[in-house]
């Protein structure tokens, strides 16, 4: 799809989608109060329209629904060995948010949901409590903006202000919140915490204008990570996904300088690695349907995960772990 | 192809005229008019002969991603909110009988009001407040059921033209038709923001490349197995906007004998395919 597939303009949702037993949550009061213009439309549950068949990802994600629910069951889950888990044993994912306002063409988002509209959870005491039952006995890392990314939807859902007491009071539980976005609104209004860890994605600019499309600038992000630091927050650098191509191989050398350039690296809480890979099961569905470039290259499959042949990796990864270890000591760097 | 559905001939006789449709002689089973861009049917009333009506015409043409389905018709609605002769475009339907709903993804008319429609087995008058909701009709649950099957949800327009404030008994035919005629701009104006919405889905052209390859696999009597894989090639291949035809085109005077010979070629233009993708 080559050509702007946006067509309502004057509303940031389409329509927003409201199960009956949403309606009476304060997030769900609060988008209707901040939405007057989107079209409200009652459902039963938000699986009878996110799980539609023959949804059409790419003219949804330009013109993408709020979709508002109560989560039943399933509040975390145990991290995928895909995700890197930082050293903590207890590595658990939870999704207050399915979906991102970004439209990263490698996102594996695309093959997990049939729907690229955006579903968020209002029961958030419901995911306190999950969370807080999973780090009874012992501490848990918990990846909170996954498959999504929840600073930059905090102007519409400011699930990191609602969070920011339960993490403050269980400090048993160490959060990262994955973001891209330039948004600073969060840490210039709340204290930093221990146990909340900000990792930024950062990639080369012409990675990002080939495939993040309306993600902030390189040059952007480095702006909110400084603040970030100002404020006293703990930063992780993501230089995730990787791509190993002829093409964009030169990009990855000035850009890891340039990155430590403009980041005092000793500012850094640690540095997070990993090569472009996903799920077998997810490629396949974005292959059948996606005429991007980047899922028509050559992967080899290892435990049903498809990324580049693992000896490619290692040679690039340990060129590339040469450069960075210059500025951050191979201790803070977690490779995949 | 825009496949339009009305449920009676005084909705689509107004839509026919300012189109130009002409009737196809060649079908019995329904009255079904078109031109070049629009097939029109006429169902008769209730979701079961709109449900079959949609699916008769559909099987008459090869669907391709950028055709939609539209259902036009009058509603009844709870007084109050919408004058007579309001177009509204569907975003939520809800079969009454069996309390499923269907969802068409709606991203035209940004202007219009949008609203859900009960479909019920039965006219709605005086009985209405039985049911929740402001509109009634009879066939959109029908549709749906049909366009699930067949089309993306993006490719599907349910529209009605408010008809009565759930009187039925008391329907004017000149008055209806002049709602009808009154709404075709906008209806136009539908039709072409939906024509271009999906016109933007843009496939894979691998049309050129399929026909070599079916010569191909005749000519070297390849399995189905082995097309399957050649396909598989040339469609990554021109994804990475390599030239694919002439690759082929170079392979197409090639002749096999037996399957073994057809094997040895068959590896030949893979590898020629891959060796000119890096």
């Amino acid at each position: 799809m080559d050509k702007s597939l946006k067509i309502s303009s004057s509303r940031l949702f389409n329509a927003i989608y409201i199960e009956e037993e949403a309606f009476e949550y304060p997030i769900t009061k609060e988008i209707i109060k901040s939405h007057p213009n989107s079209p409200i439309i009652k459902i039963r549950h938000y699986k009878d329209l996110f799980n539609r068949p023959k949804q059409n990802f790419g003219i949804q994600k330009h013109n993408q629904s709020l979709i508002l629910a109560v989560k039943e069951n399933n509040f975390l889950y145990k991290g995928p060995e895909v995700c890197q888990n930082f050293g903590h044993a207890n590595f658990y994912y939870t999704s207050f948010l399915l979906n991102c306002i970004f439209d990263c063409e490698y996102c594996y988002l695309q093959g997990m949901y049939p729907s690229a509209n955006l579903v968020a959870f209002v029961n958030t005491e419901h995911y306190k409590s999950a969370i807080k039952d999973a780090a009874s006995n012992e501490p848990i890392f918990l990846a909170a903006s996954y498959d999504t990314d929840l600073i930059a939807f905090h102007n519409v859902i400011p699930y990191m202000d609602y969070f920011y007491d339960f993490f403050k009071a269980n400090t048993d539980i160490v959060a990262e919140v994955r973001t891209k976005s330039g948004n600073q609104s969060f840490y210039r209004c709340h204290e930093p915490l221990e146990n909340i860890i900000i990792a930024f994605t950062l990639s080369p600019q012409d990675i990002i204008n080939k495939f993040e499309r309306h993600t902030p600038s390189l040059e952007t992000r480095i702006k909110a990570i400084r603040t970030a630091i100002s404020q006293g927050y703990k930063i992780r650098i993501c230089l995730d996904p990787i791509f190993i191509n002829p093409e964009t191989d030169s990009l990855y050398e000035p850009f890891f300088r340039y990155i430590f350039e403009k980041i005092n690296p000793d500012d850094i809480w640690d540095l997070g690695y990993g090569f472009f890979r996903m799920s077998r099961d997810f490629f396949k569905r974005i292959e059948t349907k996606n005429n991007s470039w980047l899922f028509a290259q050559d992967y080899s499959h290892y435990n049903d995960v498809v990324s580049y042949p693992l000896e490619i990796q290692n040679e690039i990864k340990s060129k590339h772990i040469d450069i960075i270890s210059k500025y951050i000591e191979k201790e803070r760097i977690f490779a995949l | 192809m825009i496949y339009i559905i009305t449920a009676l001939m005084l909705e689509a006789s107004p839509i026919i005229g300012y189109f130009k449709l002409k009737r196809d002689m060649t079908i019995n089973s329904y009255p079904v008019f078109v031109n070049k861009e629009i097939a029109l049917i006429v169902s008769g009333i209730g979701k079961v002969k709109s449900a079959m009506a949609a699916t008769f015409l559909i099987s008459k043409y090869r669907l391709t991603g950028s055709d939609v389905l539209v259902n036009i018709g009058f509603c009844g609605a709870q007084a109050g909110k919408y004058p007579l002769g309001t177009l509204l475009l569907i975003n939520k339907v809800t079969d009454w009988d069996t309390g499923k709903d269907y969802y068409p993804d709606v991203y035209i008319g940004d202007d219009l009001p949008k609203e859900s429609v009960a479909c019920c087995s039965k006219p709605v008058g005086d009985n209405g407040n039985q049911y929740e909701g402001n509109l009634f009709d009879m066939e959109s649950a029908g549709i749906m059921e049909a366009a699930y099957k067949f089309f993306n949800t993006q490719q599907i327009a349910i529209i009605k033209i408010v008809s009565d404030f759930l009187t039925p008994e008391n329907l004017d035919k000149q008055v209806l038709r002049s709602y009808i005629n009154t709404n075709i701009p906008i209806l136009e104006r539908i039709l072409n923001e939906l024509k271009q919405l999906n016109s933007m889905v843009t496939s894979l052209n691998f049309e050129d490349e399929k026909k070599l390859i079916s010569l191909i696999s005749q000519n070297l009597r390849l399995t189905s197995a082995m097309k399957q894989i050649l396909e598989t090639e040339v469609r990554n291949a021109k994804r990475k906007g390599l030239k694919t035809v002439e690759t082929l085109e170079s392979h197409l005077e090639s002749k096999a004998n037996t399957k073994l010979e057809g094997k040895k070629i068959f590896g030949q233009i893979i590898k020629d395919i891959k060796q000119q993708t890096f």
